[in-house]
Formats: C-alpha cells, structure tokens, sequence
C-alpha cells in the first residue's frame, strides 16, 4: 500500500477546491446517520456489535478456519494471502488458467490498498469499474475519497464536462442522461466479462457466507454474471454466527447513509449448484492479512480491526468536512484511516496523519462498533513523540503541557501566569498547530480566563 | 501460506483475554405494526412499490393488467403456473419485465429475500422487476427472514430493498442504474400452489 501522509500539510490546505461538495455530502451523510440511529435502539445495537467484533477478533483463528471449512464445503476455493504480493500471484493465477481477458469490479477499499487494477492491466486483463462513483474516478485516473462516497469531492459541473469529453454527452446533460450513459456501457462489460472482483463487507464462519452491501445493484451483477466471482476478504471481516449478520447488515447501512439496509445485499455461499438456473461457476475467497495480523498484535491499535467501513467517522469528522479525503494520501482516509494506515503501512509512513485531528470525539460517537478513535490517536502521537519522529521541540512542549494538563492545580497556576504576561510573549509557541499558524492571524487572547469567567457567570 | 496467517494470528493473540460472543440480539419492538403493513411501509420509503391481494384471483387479474404494458417478460424458475404472465417469454437480457418469487420478506428494513434458484438474471436485468411474495412469509425482523432461509439449498440469497439508485454524480439521486429502476412487491393473503 503506497501511503503518501508526509504531503498533508500541504494537501490538506488545498482542500479549497473541493470543499463545497464535501462539506455538503458529508452533512448530509450525518444527518441521515444520525436520524436512522435515532429509529432504533442504537446504543444497544453498537455495544452488541462491539461485543461481537471483540470476540470475533479474540478467536480469530478458530473462525478462519471455521470460514474455510464452510466455503469449501459449499463449493468455494479459499486462497491464503500474508501479503499483497500473495494476492497478486493468486490473481494472476486465476487469470492465467481462465484465460481471463476482461474483469468487472464491485467496489472495495481493500482492492484498492492491494492495488489489484494495477496488477490486472499489467496481466492484460481490461478492468472496469462498476461503481459509478468509481467508473468516474476511473475516467479521471484518480483513487476514492470517501470509504462509502468515492466520488464526493466532484460537483455535478465536473463530471458533465468529463462525460461530455469523453462520452459526447451535453454540456448540460442531467445527472439522470449521464447514469443512462454509463448503463449502458457498463451492462455490456457485465454480460461480456471472464470474471467479477468484489471486496466482501462481512464473512459469516458458521455459513460460509461472503455479504455485500450497495445500492447500485453492480456488485450483484458482478458476482452473478461473470463465469468467475474473486472476492478478496480482509481477515477482520467474519462474523461469527448467520444470526449475527442481519443485525450487522442494518447496523452499517444506517452508519454509512442512513438507510435501514442497503437496497441491494448479496450473500453468497458458493459456486452456482445443479438447482441455480444461472450465476458463476467458480467462487474464489481471498482472506488476506496484508498487516491486520499485526494490528491484531498492537495491545491498543488492535481496536481499530473492529471496523465495517461505513464511512460514519469521515462524515462525523470535522477536519474531513474541509479537506477531504485525498488530503490524506492513503487509501484510508478520515479518522479511521489515521489510526489504521499507522497499523497497517507502518506509523513513520504514516506521519503526520495521527496529528490531523481534532480530537473533539464526534468519531467515537458515529462509530457503530464503537472504536476509541481519539484514544487511539493519541497512542500513535505519543509513540511518535518517543520514537522522535515529530520534532524535539514539539516533544517538549507536549511533555510539559501533559504535566501541567492533568493535574488542576498547576493548569490554573500556568493560566493566571500566562494572563499576567506582556503581548508578545504571550503569544506562545504552540505544538502540532504551527503548520496552522503560518497562513493564519494569531487570535488576541483573553485578559481574563475562561475558568475566571465560569467563575463570576458568563454572559 | 494458510499455516503462515494462522500462526501470526495466533501469535497476535497470545495473552488476550478471549471475550464471550454477547448471544443474539433481537432487533424485534414490541409495539411495532403487523409485519405486511410494516413491510409495505418501510418498502415504499426506500422507493418500492406493494399491492397486496386476498389471493391469486385477485393478484392474477391485476398482474394481467399490468403485463399488457410490456412486450417480453422473464420468470424466475419458482413462479407458481397459475401466477404467470400472459407476455411472450425473453431471456433476462432482452425482457422488459421480471417476475420472480420472494423467498421470505423483513418489515423492519424493508427486505425482500430472493434466492438464486429463482435465477439471478431475471432479478436482476430487466428494467422493471416484479416479486410475488407470500404474505406467510413476511417476517417482523430481518434474523426472522435470514433464519427462516438458513440452509435452503441454492449458491446465493439476496437482498433487494428498493430499487437500483445512486448519487454518486454530484449527489444527485438517480434511480436504475444498474438493476430494475421500478421494483413492484406483489402479496398474496392466500398463496396458490405451484
């Protein structure tokens, strides 16, 4: 996975240009997550589904081979991959005795951090991407930027002049004409192609069960019409139980968008059986690690496996809202991808990404199996403080904000006698934020101090 | 390469303490509405279309009507004889209209549950896709419809929950993308045999 955190700063003041659109899709996103949290028992719900991840996590590996096991008997081929090299020697494989020429593509996070398109076009498989909001992204040459919204830094102004350049669409073409456009291309790829790559949202141990979650309807078309289904699962995606599926199904799509379920859900056990009527031939399930074992060791970050990608915590997230998600340079973007990418690429890769946050908590509050992001941004600053990968005089400052922070007495001491200081050493050098105060004013302090006010009663 | 994973895996875990799976939750409320009003509700939200008949009299007379309107129609394999479409036969592909038979149904989100052995195809590819359904059939809760089909036999059971959309042009929702742009839930009070 090629993470390119180190330009964040720079990146991330960028975010001027596709701020509108974010901002928007994100707020709408939220409202609709919040509005579904509210038509059930949510908190029960994501304390359930925290339990569940955790004890998943915690038999890891009796439930990977109890996975295996079922999918085999079902008439699946499990494929083991350690590393991305694993999955590509097993894709090429595939496309090797299948003679595979053209491939669809459902979208998933995880073929983009195996960077699999890249591996097919050099094996001479034409990949296409079925998602519209990836198909665009295709045409444009560029990664996703939202985990469940791929496409939602781009206004509907720029995809009608990439449709009419590329298509020969109206300039003005309603968003209704450019999806007719696409349908069309895109059903005949389904019809024509050799095979059809997923991701896989949840992998049920006691069925054997691959689920997927959309609305488009490209991912059933994908693992229906194509002769071959390849869906690459990463390990922390089983669930134990069939019964816990259902509650998860709902549980992620009121996350992502709000919806009770999404519109379209696949679950697939296997191959197509001498009483399916149509569907492919071949199923093959890839359970990739690519680093999850070693999160899975990390007595804190481990927290983060938990994750079903719904996208909550980009939504919630109110430095997300005004960069977007290329501003992180990796495949997982937003709050979850600043504590995953650590775990995953290793965290000197991954500088400064633990930093890009606010820590003001709304992400724990949206995440629907409850991850401790804040907590577990502040373990991977503290590592990169002691590890001397941020800067000696940001460690410092830390050290001594830490010490002063947490005990009451010494906070109101340093208070009275910051107030007390003439201007301009007032203005005091602070940590983490000095990339923020080189384009901005310093706001003019208070002469009197916020617990003083508390004190006397705020008007 | 599978031995590899699973020793990291179990090296990953060693001094963890193992939590219990928390048993099953019932997602069921106690005063939610009758399952078919509710199914009919949550259907329509989501951009679905219900017509619920007394039996197959009834839902005959009114899909008959509504074939008139379509050149070619697909059947799912499990459409009862005495509920099929008088419009000539197409595969999948070139059919203007679907028929496929519900395998179960869940109020609470709204679900509709098809098997492969209907043949996905015909669920799938015409633009508009009709699904009888057995009004025994709807469930209070999706685990109720999931549990009821656990084991059927058949690669694959799906979901469909609405009809195909997307707003991933400039958040803009379309509808048909993909799949049926119009999706129509048929209920039978009182199902024909095959």
């Amino acid at each position: 996975m090629e993470i390119r955190s180190r330009e964040y700063p720079e990146r991330s003041r960028r975010g001027g240009d596709v701020r509108a659109s974010v901002t928007g899709a994100t707020l709408t996103f939220d409202a609709h997550r919040r509005a579904a949290y509210a038509g059930v028992a949510a908190e029960e719900w994501r304390h359930w589904a925290e339990g569940v991840k955790t004890h998943l996590l915690t038999h890891l590996d009796r439930y990977l081979e109890e996975a295996e096991a079922r999918l085999e008997a079902n008439g699946a081929q499990v494929h083991w991959a350690g590393s991305q090299e694993d999955v590509h020697r097993i894709l090429s494989g595939i496309v090797e005795r299948r003679g595979a020429r053209r491939a669809v593509k459902g979208k998933s996070m995880l073929s983009e951090e195996l960077e699999v398109n890249e591996l097919l076009e050099k094996r001479g498989v034409d990949v296409l991407e079925t998602d519209l909001g990836e198909y665009i992204l295709q045409l444009l040459e560029q990664p996703p930027s939202h985990i469940v919204g791929p496409a939602i830094h781009l206004s509907l102004d720029e995809i009608r002049r990439l449709y009419h350049e590329t298509h020969g669409t109206e300039p003005d073409a309603t968003p209704d004409e450019l999806a007719a456009v696409s349908r069309v291309i895109l059903r005949e790829a389904f019809l024509a192609a050799d095979m059809g790559i997923t991701g896989g949202n949840f992998l049920v141990a006691e069925t054997g069960t691959v689920a997927l979650i959309e609305n488009e309807g490209n991912i059933r078309l994908t693992t229906s019409a194509p002769p071959v289904h390849v869906a690459l699962v990463g390990i922390e995606k089983l669930l134990p139980r069939w019964s816990d599926l259902a509650v998860f199904l709902q549980l992620t799509a009121r996350a992502a968008t709000g919806q009770p379920v999404g519109n379209y859900v696949s679950m697939i056990h296997g191959p197509r059986t001498a009483e399916d009527p149509d569907g492919p031939e071949e199923v093959h399930v890839v359970l990739v690690d690519n680093g999850r074992s070693d999160v899975l060791a990390d007595p804190e970050a481990w927290e983060a496996l938990r994750c079903v990608r719904c996208g909550a915590c980009l939504n919630a997230c109110p430095v997300y809202r005004q960069t977007g998600g290329h501003a992180y340079g990796a495949v997982y973007s937003g709050p979850i991808g600043s504590v995953l990418n650590p775990g995953l690429a290793g965290l000197h890769a991954a500088m400064p990404l633990p930093f890009a946050s606010s820590l003001c908590g709304a992400c724990e509050e949206a995440c629907p199996v409850r991850i401790p992001i804040p907590e577990l941004l502040l373990s991977w600053r503290r590592r990169a403080v002691e590890a001397g990968m941020d800067s000696r005089a940001k460690a410092a400052l830390l050290k001594a904000w830490t010490a002063v922070a947490t005990r009451p007495g010494a906070y109101r001491a340093a208070g009275g006698v910051l107030h007390a200081l003439p201007d301009p050493v007032r203005r005091v050098p602070l940590p983490v934020v000095g990339g923020w105060r080189e384009v901005r004013a310093d706001p003019e302090p208070s002469r009197t101090s916020f617990r003083a006010l508390w004190r006397e009663g705020i008007e | 390469m599978r031995e590899q994973v699973l020793r990291r895996v179990r090296q990953a875990l060693q001094g963890r303490p193992r939590a219990p799976h928390p048993g099953t939750l019932d997602t069921g409320v106690p005063d939610a509405p009758a399952p078919v009003e509710h199914f009919a509700d949550c259907f329509r939200a989501a951009g679905g279309e219900v017509h619920r008949f007394a039996g197959a009299d009834a839902a005959r007379r009114w899909l008959h009507g509504f074939a008139a309107r379509f050149a070619s129609v697909s059947h799912g394999a499990g459409v009862p004889a005495s509920l099929a479409l008088p419009a000539p036969e197409a595969p999948p592909r070139r059919a203007e209209l679907g028929v496929s038979v519900a395998r179960a149904a869940a109020a609470q989100s709204g679900s509709l549950v098809l098997s492969s052995r209907d043949g996905r195809r015909t669920q799938l590819l015409p633009p508009v896709h009709v699904v009888l359904v057995d009004a025994a059939t709807v469930t209070a809760t999706l685990g109720e419809a999931l549990d009821a089909c656990r084991g059927d036999g058949g690669s694959a059971l799906a979901l469909h929950s609405g009809p195909s959309k997307s707003a991933d042009i400039g958040q803009v929702m379309v509808t048909g993308v993909h799949g049926p742009g119009r999706v129509i839930a048929v209920l039978l009070d009182d199902w024909p045999g095959p």
